[in-house]
């Protein structure tokens, strides 16, 4: 056991003021990034909650140059920054990407295949909310199957599967790709002082909290992200190339209802009528978690 | 009113006095795509993200060559779409760097919203339009791709010759760094970007003493200077940013032109944001022509003394002094006759529309003719049918060669 007082920030490199709301994974998650990312960083942001977090005009949240960009091309902005930086001999500038699954699952999905393919040496965070969070949760193809957003129209929580950036991302035989949690804290860090010192395309996938957009208590933030790795609805896992490794496996085998009934998104199920669909829910986590062992014990 | 051609038009000793015309220039034979890249390569373009697109391809096939042979030091890149095209050209001149790329039609109007970002971030950099429209598939001469874009806040050039859209890429970049607003410089599918024509290739080493290295501006990175660019700019914030803008874009004008007489004394060749021809008080008519077309109209006014032509090499800002300085001469009675290569879905096309806005308040004949759009040919034929039935003073826009 550590001392209680031994900081895991040790130099905050970000001001105070973030406008994030209460329990928002967002301001903890860079908070812990910039601390290791450190000042030699431009950070590029498409249009997402961190837009707003990072502070409007004059403010700035981070010590940093942050160049905010349009919604479908932060991974193309950010490939031309990279290109002029070394062409100025700025090799060691780390080049990161802070975007939300909206940008990431949908309308930036091309411009992150594209520079994911070209292997460009960038650092792509996905803040994982699943939802349009910022412009009031909306629907993205990151929103969990039974999850309520604004825009399903009849029932309205959503009957589809989201895509598994995971699998899409590992199919571009990138070096280094991870997911993270807030929860996890010790992990989230090792993971981004990886994903730093590799060079070509890395992408961390955090579990990003989202009181308003969940339907959480903000005090529950940190609980309820624990409870979705230790449910199996998170796996913390590893992809170098094609090997895969899992970070963490869970002693106890909690059922997923266990996170989802801390979260109003996911109130819905709880009726009689709906209950097959948490078992689905419960099937899909259990596929998921198979495939990931078989990929690690290959 | 035809005038006889006069047999003496073309002197014995022409030939040989052409070849000395240019000093410290090579004269090659060379197509338009090709002359655009060589014009990235004098201007030492650092950064080039490209896509493909007909009728453009030949222009980043041609710099990936260059870039290969070690002619152009130059990041070039293979990216996913024009979107991503000038959302990387946005990165890399915030980065600093001098950048060069080129579209067409569907590329261009894909790239929209990145346009408007471009020239609000205020970053300077120079792109080549080969011009075509917009679907059902065409892939030909039509300038409703750029000219749709005129609202973008970007310049826009556009060249009559191959050697015209060389020099002016290379006037541009000289504009864009010392304004900080984008530069599209536009030339026809086809007709220019895969015919051949005479250029005077300058040496390097004069196109260096004109466009000196590109020096870090208020919108570069500056690591040691860390700040944010393009976050959220509250409402007030947003007025005074547009109302600099506003004041830079009018300055664009005089700068251009000054640009263009500096050219001339650099490389013998002055250039003028829009060129006047027998433009006087006993013209009856003038054509108003954009690019190659404006060399088919010159040709046909040799026969007709009577008649002059407005050429616009700038389009954006719209050069509202130059136009209304050259019309001056022009009695109450001359017509003007505008040659639309370019339908935007309105009763009028879109130089009609500039040159209403330019010249409001003053009483001139204006008649708008579309001809050739979607690449069809203009031949002098069809620039004679025009001088013809705008001395009729029709009064709707008349479509020519439709019927």
């Amino acid at each position: 056991m550590k001392p209680a007082l031994e900081f895991l920030i040790k130099d905050e490199k970000v001001y105070s003021g973030a406008l994030s709301c209460r329990g928002c994974g967002w301001s903890l998650l860079v908070r812990h990034l910039a601390s290791i990312l450190g000042e030699d960083t431009v950070y590029v942001a498409p249009a997402s909650c961190f837009s707003i977090i990072s502070g409007p005009y004059p403010l700035q949240e981070l010590k940093a140059n942050l160049v905010h960009t349009v919604f479908a091309a932060a991974p193309a902005t950010a490939t031309g920054v990279r290109a002029a930086l070394d062409r100025q001999g700025k090799k060691d500038t780390t080049v990161v990407i802070l975007a939300g699954d909206g940008g990431t699952f949908d309308i930036g999905l091309q411009a992150l295949s594209g520079a994911a393919a070209r292997n460009e040496n960038l650092l792509y965070i996905v803040n994982n909310n699943g939802a349009y969070m910022n412009t009031g949760i909306q629907s993205s193809t990151a929103t969990p199957y039974g999850a309520v957003t604004t825009t399903n129209p009849g029932e309205g929580f959503k009957r589809a599967w989201p895509k598994d950036l995971m699998g899409i991302i590992a199919a571009h035989n990138l070096p280094y790709a991870a997911t993270a949690s807030l929860a996890f804290l010790e992990d989230l860090r090792q993971k981004v002082e990886k994903a730093k010192n590799t060079k070509g395309f890395r992408l961390l996938m955090i579990d990003g909290p989202c009181p308003p957009g969940h339907k959480t208590d903000p005090a529950m933030s940190i609980h309820i992200g624990r409870l979705a790795v230790e449910t199996r609805l998170f796996p913390l896992f590893e992809v170098e190339r094609q090997d895969y490794t899992i970070n963490y496996r869970p002693g106890k085998n909690i059922p997923v209802e266990e996170c989802m009934k801390h979260q109003g998104r996911f109130k819905q199920l709880f009726r009689p009528e709906n209950r097959q669909m948490i078992e689905e829910v419960q099937a899909h986590t259990d596929r998921y978690w198979m495939r990931l062992e078989m990929l690690a014990g290959m | 009113m035809k005038k006889e051609n006069s047999p003496n038009s073309i002197t014995l000793e022409e030939p040989f006095l052409e070849s000395f015309k240019y000093p410290r220039h090579v004269q090659m034979v060379m197509k338009g795509n090709y002359a655009a890249a060589e014009a990235a390569r004098l201007c030492r373009a650092g950064f080039i993200p490209a896509y493909p697109i007909t009728p453009q391809t030949t222009i980043v096939e041609r710099l990936s060559e260059l870039v290969s042979e070690g002619k152009l030091d130059a990041t070039y890149i293979n990216m996913d779409s024009e979107h991503s095209v000038f959302a990387a050209a946005m990165g890399a001149a915030i980065g600093g760097e001098r950048v060069f790329t080129a579209t067409a039609g569907q590329g261009l109007f894909y790239a929209h919203e990145v346009l408007q970002a471009i020239a609000h971030f205020r970053l300077p950099m120079v792109v080549c339009n080969v011009g075509r429209p917009s679907i059902p598939w065409n892939i030909w001469s039509d300038q409703s791709d750029s000219l749709s874009q005129r609202d973008t806040g970007w310049i826009q050039f556009y060249g009559e010759s191959s050697q015209e859209v060389l020099d002016t890429i290379i006037q541009a970049y000289v504009l864009t760094e010392r304004i900080q607003i984008p530069v599209m410089v536009v030339l026809d599918a086809f007709y220019q970007s895969h015919t051949s024509e005479n250029i005077w290739m300058p040496d390097q080493n004069l196109a260096d003493r004109f466009l000196p290295p590109i020096q870090a501006g208020p919108m570069s990175i500056d690591m040691k200077q860390p700040k944010s660019f393009g976050g959220l700019l509250p409402p007030e914030y947003y007025n005074k940013m547009n109302y600099s803008f506003w004041k830079a874009m009018n300055k664009v004008e005089a700068i251009a032109e000054e640009i263009g007489i500096d050219f001339g004394a650099h490389f013998g060749r002055p250039y003028s944001n829009v060129e006047a021809v027998n433009i006087g008080p006993k013209t009856r008519l003038i054509l108003v022509t954009l690019s190659s077309i404006t060399s088919t109209a010159r040709g046909v006014i040799r026969d007709y003394p009577e008649i002059g032509l407005l050429k616009l090499r700038l389009f954006k800002p719209f050069p509202r002094e130059a136009v209304r300085q050259a019309l001056a001469p022009l009695s109450r009675d001359a017509i003007v006759a505008i040659v639309e290569r370019n339908f935007l879905g309105d009763r009028e096309g879109g130089i009609m529309q500039e040159m209403k806005r330019a010249l409001y308040g003053s009483d001139y004949k204006m008649y708008d003719f579309f001809a050739g759009t979607g690449g069809k040919d203009v031949p002098p034929e069809t620039i004679e049918k025009i001088i013809h039935r705008a001395f009729q003073q029709p009064e709707e826009a008349t479509w020519v060669d439709v019927d």
